[in-house]
């Protein structure tokens, strides 16, 4: 088995008196297609929120890469190799595609204002690279026709699309994606999942939280059920999909099925 | 050398696309001849003081340099905060306060002059940046508005209750800078003023050109667009947010030093926050966010009530109603942000 890249440890957090998390225990493997899923509410997103340090663990303990994330300053999470997506696509609408993601690259320069006031070569350098890199992610996700146009005014797909590739821009060891695929059709699904497989294919990690079973079935190496807070299941998907207490709490009656 | 195509330019849908159609389709010869001209233009312009330019009740020569140049410095300034970073600062008197003070101070007890306290006055209001700043911009939004507007009015108070430095008398008798060569200031002629003011803006225009391609200005663009995003997108926001507030404020700075060195005298009742929401005025109503915009919206917010000083009180009636007028056809300002967008994608189609 691979090496245990991000782990939750008995992750609890409360607000006032819901608990949104309750004693969550969660291993991602380098390398793998790790899919969340589970019922509106079940706390996938707060799994995310609290990975990138929007919310604090009420109780337990997160790891990545051996060490503890737990209460790191939100914008040092990218720099340690962990970057998202959004549900609601959040992208920096007033920036071109291609800025969206130079943003991302940012993140590991270490030339500050004043070198880029002064064009000190080091400044340079790196923005020059950072560019580079960009225009190679936004081909890699295969919207890089798009470069140089709005991000508010680009397709609904494709900002899907560019919010990884944002995420790809700080260049991170996991990606986490929230509902990469809503709103897709079936065409544009297929599409995705192809882009998610090249995405673990070439060294990420990816945790994923979709609804489309077809989707997740299709790409994950392992699935992982949130229900109420609570894991109620973490297998190969094919255990998942016979699983009495997932198909209870998430895929319905078999009787419903189709 | 390629011709600019000026009928193709004016397509665009508005003046700054024009504006931005026909530079980005020059070459680099052509943008030298055209910064150089403009430049030039401008630095002209203390002798074009007749006919339609000229202000038939204030000296022309000194509206230029105040309020005209020093609200397009000031102008400029506040809107790396407002229009580049999304803060918005209700008291930006302050810093041009502390600039004006610093001088008086230091211009009348010491023998350092006008150049020399220049660089203290800048650092002076970075440092009062950096400390309003600090603890005011963890909050957002209106409260940002409300901490900043009380900052303002803090520094005047302050200034209106300290014997030491005048009180409501203010300080008199501030020297005028040096000449600098053949180039000599005096009140009787502004022209010497006037191309330091030039020089200053020039500056702070390539400062702001440079920083927005680079890291800091996508910093501030993304903490403008969506600031939780930019945190988790690995923006240190507080450091960014700080560094925009102390660059605005040193321009502050300097436009205070010089404006307390070219009045002579100084008192608290100039720094209101009136003037706080004029600078503001003008980022807005030029088109918060853009350069040009901004330089034109505060040169008519300047020159315009010293224009029409001759109808005399409805003057203010005659120059709100101008406001609330262009506003209203113009809600993004005169010349709104850049739609970058549309240029390039045009500029591929030529080139394929």
């Amino acid at each position: 088995m691979a090496k245990v890249l991000l782990e939750l440890k008995d992750a609890t957090i409360k607000f006032g008196g819901v608990t949104a998390l309750n004693n969550v225990n969660l291993k991602v493997h380098e390398g793998e297609i790790l899919a969340l899923i589970g019922p509106n509410g079940a706390g996938k997103t707060t799994v995310f929120n609290v990975i990138t340090g929007v919310y604090q663990l009420t109780s337990g303990d997160i790891i990545f890469d051996e060490k503890s994330i737990k209460g790191i300053k939100r914008y040092n999470i990218t720099k340690i190799g962990i970057a998202r997506t959004f549900q609601n696509i959040r992208l920096f609408g007033d920036m071109t595609a291609l800025e969206n993601v130079i943003t991302g690259t940012d993140v590991h320069k270490k030339s500050g204002l004043l070198g880029g006031l002064f064009g000190l070569p080091r400044a340079r350098r790196e923005e020059n690279a950072g560019r580079q890199k960009a225009r190679e992610i936004l081909e890699f996700i295969g919207i890089d026709e798009y470069s140089d146009r709005l991000a508010r005014n680009l397709p609904y797909g494709v900002q899907r699309r560019l919010e990884i590739a944002r995420a790809m821009g700080t260049g991170p060891r996991l990606i986490l994606l929230d509902e990469p695929a809503a709103g897709f059709n079936p065409a544009e699904k297929v599409e995705l999942a192809k882009t998610i497989k090249k995405i673990r294919d070439a060294g990420y990690t990816v945790l994923l939280i979709e609804h489309d079973m077809s989707l997740i079935m299709g790409i994950s190496d392992r699935v992982a059920v949130l229900d109420f807070g609570q894991k109620i299941a973490d297998a190969v998907p094919s255990v998942i999909q016979n699983d009495p207490r997932v198909i209870e709490a998430y895929l319905g009656v078999p009787a419903d099925a189709s | 050398m390629t011709m600019i195509n000026l009928k193709e330019s004016f397509k665009e849908s508005n003046f700054r696309d024009v504006g931005a159609h026909i530079w980005e389709h020059a070459s680099a010869v052509e943008r030298k001849i055209m910064a150089v001209s403009f430049i030039g233009l401008a630095a002209l312009l203390p002798f074009m003081g007749f006919g339609l330019l000229d202000t038939p009740v204030s000296d022309y020569g000194a509206v230029l340099v105040y309020p005209v140049g020093m609200f397009i410095l000031m102008a400029l300034g506040l809107n790396i905060v407002v229009g580049k970073s999304g803060l918005l600062d209700l008291g930006y008197v302050a810093f041009f306060a502390i600039g004006a003070y610093t001088m008086a101070i230091l211009g009348t007890r010491t023998s350092l002059n006008t150049w020399e306290i220049m660089p203290i006055g800048i650092a002076l209001a970075m440092l009062a940046g950096l400390i309003l700043g600090l603890p005011a911009l963890r909050l957002r939004g209106d409260y940002l508005a409300i901490v900043t507007l009380g900052f303002g009015e803090i520094v005047r108070i302050s200034a209106l209750n300290t014997r030491e430095i005048g009180g409501p008398n203010g300080i008199a008798n501030i020297p005028v800078p040096p000449s600098i060569g053949p180039l000599e200031f005096s009140l009787n002629d502004q022209k010497g003023f006037f191309w330091v003011v030039l020089l200053m803006i020039l500056l702070t225009i390539w400062m702001i050109r440079r920083l927005s391609v680079r890291r800091a200005g996508r910093a501030w663009e993304a903490i403008r667009q969506d600031e939780d995003v930019a945190e988790l997108m690995g923006v240190n926001t507080l450091k960014y947010k700080l560094w925009s507030f102390s660059l605005g404020a040193a321009v502050g700075g300097a436009a205070g030093v010089l404006y307390g060195s070219k009045t002579l005298f100084i008192a608290p009742e100039m720094f209101t926050l009136n003037v706080s929401i004029l600078i503001l005025a003008c980022v807005v109503f030029g088109g918060m966010g853009n350069i040009w915009g901004v330089m034109v919206g505060a040169a008519i917010l300047a020159y315009l009530p010293e224009r029409i000083r001759f109808i005399s009180d409805a003057r203010l009636l005659v120059f709100g109603l101008a406001l609330v007028i262009t506003m209203n056809f113009r809600p993004d300002g005169i010349l709104p942000r850049k739609k970058r967008e549309k240029v390039i994608v045009k500029k591929e189609k030529n080139n394929g």
